[in-house]
């Protein structure tokens, strides 16, 4: 079966400094530490784009060891800030990459709900096209289009990429995925002329009253319970939005994940930047990821352990 | 269900976490109730009187007393 089988991140290592900035916005440092949840910000170089970010988490995959760039056959690229409107950021990075002509390559349009929503289609499209080895990317650079004098968002977003290798010598496996949208509101989150607008209390209204009832529907529609699940990696909005989907979730501290204090709000790659990590956890059988907001959108997945799992090391030539 | 001041000031010390003493015409705001906690105390306010406040009738309910005339003309 297809599933995950393995993950790398890269973060950039030049930063923002939310304290520096907490004067201009007339913030103190409680509100950054607990409320926004934020100390720093990782911010890519301005010529960079998209693709560069891709190569970053790629090589960073490359090092863990693994994935063979000539057996790769599928390479989609969540992002909404692309190199250029044409051609799509996966040709690019498949260029780059120097992959093979047979590999398919194609975009994803979605911002905090991506990862989820690529992760479906990834496995979709490579089962029923009997592809063996896909990378899925997410690199969303908001450094690009953030205004920097708005307080709504010029201290939550930060950039960063992962990758995600799915072949058949899955270390996790996919067990549901459930999506939803609301494309009425889709002006509370958008870019226009290159610049990013928020309209934070909608978004946060709609995040707390869409995603908990989504999980617990997600749960019990496939008969499970949270003693079922040990943990809940939500997109990283803010500690804010966090918490209190968690609290409205009942769900207990220890099981939900808070990871962006010292790199923000990566958008599509929050999810899988903590997903590499839990994933590691040997405590770890189930979890639920769910990421949530442009759109407006959602999606939320079960993801097992595999317990037939095979060291993908131990494969003969990696291509299964 | 009808808003008073009781049920609005246990709305927002259930958000805010914290048992202060609340003053019925004094602004949240110079009460120690934050941007993001504020927007909690919309959100708590809409789901449980069933109401709906647009954002531009946000000015019109910065304390208590406001926003307990302001729940109480639409429920």
């Amino acid at each position: 079966m297809l599933g995950i089988t393995e993950i790398a991140t890269y973060l950039p290592s030049a930063k923002w400094s939310n304290y520096d900035r907490k004067d201009k916005f007339s913030l103190d440092d409680d509100f950054i530490e607990n409320k926004i949840g934020v100390r720093a910000l990782c911010v890519k170089e301005k010529s960079e784009k998209a693709s560069d970010l891709c190569l970053h988490a790629f090589a960073n995959l490359e090092k863990k060891g693994g994935v063979k760039r000539e057996h790769v056959d599928c390479c989609i690229v969540v992002t909404q800030n692309p190199d250029f409107n044409i051609p799509h950021v996966s040709a690019i990075v498949h260029g780059k990459l120097g992959l093979s002509r047979a590999c398919a390559c194609f975009d994803i349009s979605l911002g905090c709900s991506g990862y989820v929503y690529g992760l479906s289609s990834i496995i979709s499209f490579m089962r029923e096209n009997d592809l063996t080895n896909g990378l899925l990317f997410t690199a969303d650079p908001y450094s690009d289009i953030i205004d920097t004098e708005d307080k709504n968002t010029a201290l939550l977003f930060g950039d960063g990429a992962t990758v995600t290798h799915i072949s058949r010598e899955a270390a996790w496996l996919p067990r549901k995925f459930s999506f939803g949208t609301s494309g009425a509101d889709y002006k509370e989150l958008l870019c226009d002329n290159g610049r990013l607008y928020m309209n934070g209390r909608a978004i946060f209204s709609f995040t707390a009253t869409a995603v908990p009832g989504h999980i617990q529907a997600l749960l019990a529609d496939n008969n499970l319970t949270d003693a079922d699940i040990d943990r809940y990696i939500f997109h990283q909005g803010s500690k804010y939005i966090v918490d209190t989907i968690r609290k409205r979730l009942g769900v207990s501290e220890d099981k939900v994940p808070f990871d962006m204090a010292e790199y923000g709000n990566t958008v599509s790659s929050s999810v899988p930047i903590i997903l590499e990590k839990e994933m590691e956890c040997g405590d770890n059988k189930m979890l639920i990821i769910s990421g949530f907001g442009v759109g407006l959108s959602w999606g939320s997945a079960i993801l097992e352990k595999n317990q037939y799992e095979r060291s993908y090391h131990e494969s003969n030539d990696g291509k299964h | 269900m009808k808003a008073t001041t009781e049920n609005i000031k246990a709305i927002i010390i259930e958000i805010v976490g914290e048992s202060v003493e609340l003053e019925d015409a004094l602004p949240l705001a110079e009460q120690g109730v934050d941007s993001l906690d504020a927007v909690s105390i919309y959100l708590r306010i809409e789901e449980t009187f069933g109401i709906k406040i647009p954002d531009e009738d946000l000015e019109q309910i910065g304390d208590i007393e406001a926003i307990v005339r302001y729940i109480n003309e639409r429920v």
